[in-house]
């Protein structure tokens, strides 16, 4: 794997990664801020090209880092390999109307699925590690942490309409 | 006034729309300008105001200009750098300089057209490299290259046309003196500029506004170019934050420099004669001899012609700095000549930049018929 990195005036900054498979990957960081990605197949002539935002781009790199595992129902794994291979899920929510009006105690969520709910986002606000007495409404963001299993169970406790 | 306001206006529908399409906005700000000035309508005339606000705009296009360049990262490239740079600036220049004066113009004329037809437009040819998806390229660095070559040569040329008209000596002297001045103040004021330009509040913008509106007014006042002093003074701040000073002067440099440009198409004036044949020959040739050069840099740089063809399409069109120097030591005639191989050169370039890959992977196929082609991108 060969990395090289250059500065071009009026363009911005170039990482360009050849991998050992002879493949061509090349990141640009453009002075506006976006970022263009070329990828180009070893006996390929012409490149690919993705243009991102930075945020775009910052969760794409989240993914290619492997620590996280996203999919587009927002979940998130993650496998501590040290502590004898702990994995953790996390899972984000919308809130509907069968749980709207109801506190995470009334709900027992935690004593029927082992689920705890860590984070709630309603509008631009967050609340992270609500009180028991919190209650939702409907369209608040919760994010869940659990085993695959135990948010499984919180799906079909709590999420089938 | 109310001249400059109908003139904003339209520049800034022809912004949306040229956006929008993703076209060069440089050539219709100039044409528009022709359409609206002296060899159009009339609607608009030069005025103090609109001279000093198309003043701002040449000064901070070329502190801009001074900002990029730093001399550390051309070192690392020396040898795309260098032969590139004098392949392009050898050819371009000598053909402009023979064909401009084979059609008539003087030697001074000359001189200043062929630095026009030599120079392409470094905003036109990094937007094309950007927009077309083409960065990926081996040619784009090569076209990167060669740009800041161009930029470097703009400074010769401008401090070889201002000496000529006073005593070359004493100016040298002088910018000396202003230079090493400068490189005391980044030197030892590295520290305080840094802190000061990071800061939050309007102080940082403001600073960059009036110390290069004050740099080119005090070169006035001591007999030197503005020009040469603001790229100085911009080169001189590159080495301590360039990119927060790039990020204060951003705005004044497009802002203004599109009011430089219509302006500068206001103030084309063909009542001279509208010399058709000298505007075709010039543009056919400014066309011709960046591919004369683009394919010899091709073959030496990249060891194919095919390259060539690439660098070619995406460096044809000539802009900002060609306008620059028409406006700075153009004759009437001259700026004529010029502002048409602008408006034409960067019109086919854009067109010949979207469409380069065909344009090379058929040079090749027409080169080696039985070889299969190679394409032109890094692999």
């Amino acid at each position: 794997m060969a990395l090289r990195s250059i500065n071009l005036p009026g363009i911005g900054t170039k990482y360009e990664l050849v991998t050992d498979k002879n493949d061509t990957v090349a990141i640009f960081f453009l002075k506006n801020g976006n970022i263009q990605m070329y990828t180009l197949p070893h006996e390929g002539q012409t490149p690919c090209v993705a243009e991102l935002t930075p945020s775009e781009a910052r969760r794409l790199g989240a993914i290619m880092t492997g620590a996280i595992m996203e999919s587009d129902q927002e979940s998130v794994e993650i496998a501590f390999s040290a502590l004898s291979d702990l994995r953790i899920s996390i899972h984000t929510y919308m809130i509907g109307k069968s749980m709207a009006g109801r506190g995470i105690e009334d709900l027992q969520i935690r004593a029927k699925t082992g689920v705890t709910i860590i984070a709630i986002s309603r509008g631009d606000k967050n609340v992270v590690n609500p009180s028991p007495d919190f209650v939702f409404k409907e369209g608040d963001a919760v994010v869940a942490i659990g085993e695959t299993d135990q948010l499984r169970n919180f799906e079909r406790e709590y999420m089938v309409e | 006034m109310e001249g400059l306001v109908i003139a904003l206006f339209i520049c800034l529908v022809l912004l949306i729309i040229t956006k929008y399409w993703s076209w060069p906005v440089i050539p219709f700000y100039i044409l528009a300008g022709i359409a609206l000035g002296t060899s159009g309508l009339k609607l608009v005339a030069p005025d103090a105001i609109s001279a000093f606000l198309s003043e701002l705009g040449l000064i901070f296009l070329l502190f801009y200009m001074g900002l990029e360049i730093k001399p550390d990262r051309i070192l690392s490239n020396q040898k795309t750098f260098f032969s590139s740079g004098i392949i392009d600036l050898n050819i371009n220049l000598v053909i402009g300089f023979v064909a401009s004066y084979a059609l008539g113009f003087s030697l001074q004329e000359s001189l200043v057209i062929a630095s026009a037809f030599f120079i392409s437009s470094t905003a036109m040819a990094v937007a094309s490299l950007i927009e077309n998806k083409k960065l990926l390229m081996r040619e784009s660095e090569t076209i990167v290259w060669m740009m800041v070559f161009e930029d470097i040569v703009l400074i010769i040329f401008l401090t070889l046309l201002s000496t000529s008209m006073s005593n070359p000596l004493f100016l040298i002297g002088k910018l000396a003196a202003v230079l090493f001045l400068f490189y005391v103040v980044t030197r030892y004021g590295k520290r305080w500029i840094q802190k000061v330009i990071n800061r939050e509040d309007e102080l940082p913008v403001f600073l960059t506004f009036s110390a290069v509106i004050c740099i080119a007014f005090v070169s006035q006042a001591i007999g030197l170019p503005e020009t040469l002093m603001v790229i100085a003074f911009g080169a001189a701040l590159a080495s301590t934050d360039p990119r927060s000073f790039e990020l204060q002067a951003r705005p004044f440099k497009d802002v203004f420099l599109i009011i430089f440009f219509v302006f500068f198409g206001i103030g084309v004036d063909f009542s001279g004669g509208f010399p058709l044949f000298v505007i075709v020959a010039i543009s056919a040739l400014a066309i011709a001899s960046k591919l004369v050069s683009g394919l010899i840099i091709g073959r030496v740089v990249h060891g194919q012609a095919g390259s060539g063809v690439e660098i070619w399409a995406n460096t044809i069109g000539r802009g900002e700095f060609s306008i620059a120097l028409a406006s700075l030591y153009g004759s009437a005639v001259v700026s004529a000549a010029i502002a048409a191989m602008v408006i034409i050169t960067s019109v086919i370039g854009s067109f010949t930049a979207k469409y380069s890959g065909t344009f090379s992977r058929l040079f090749d196929k027409a080169r080696n018929k039985n070889k299969p082609s190679n394409g032109t991108m890094v692999n």
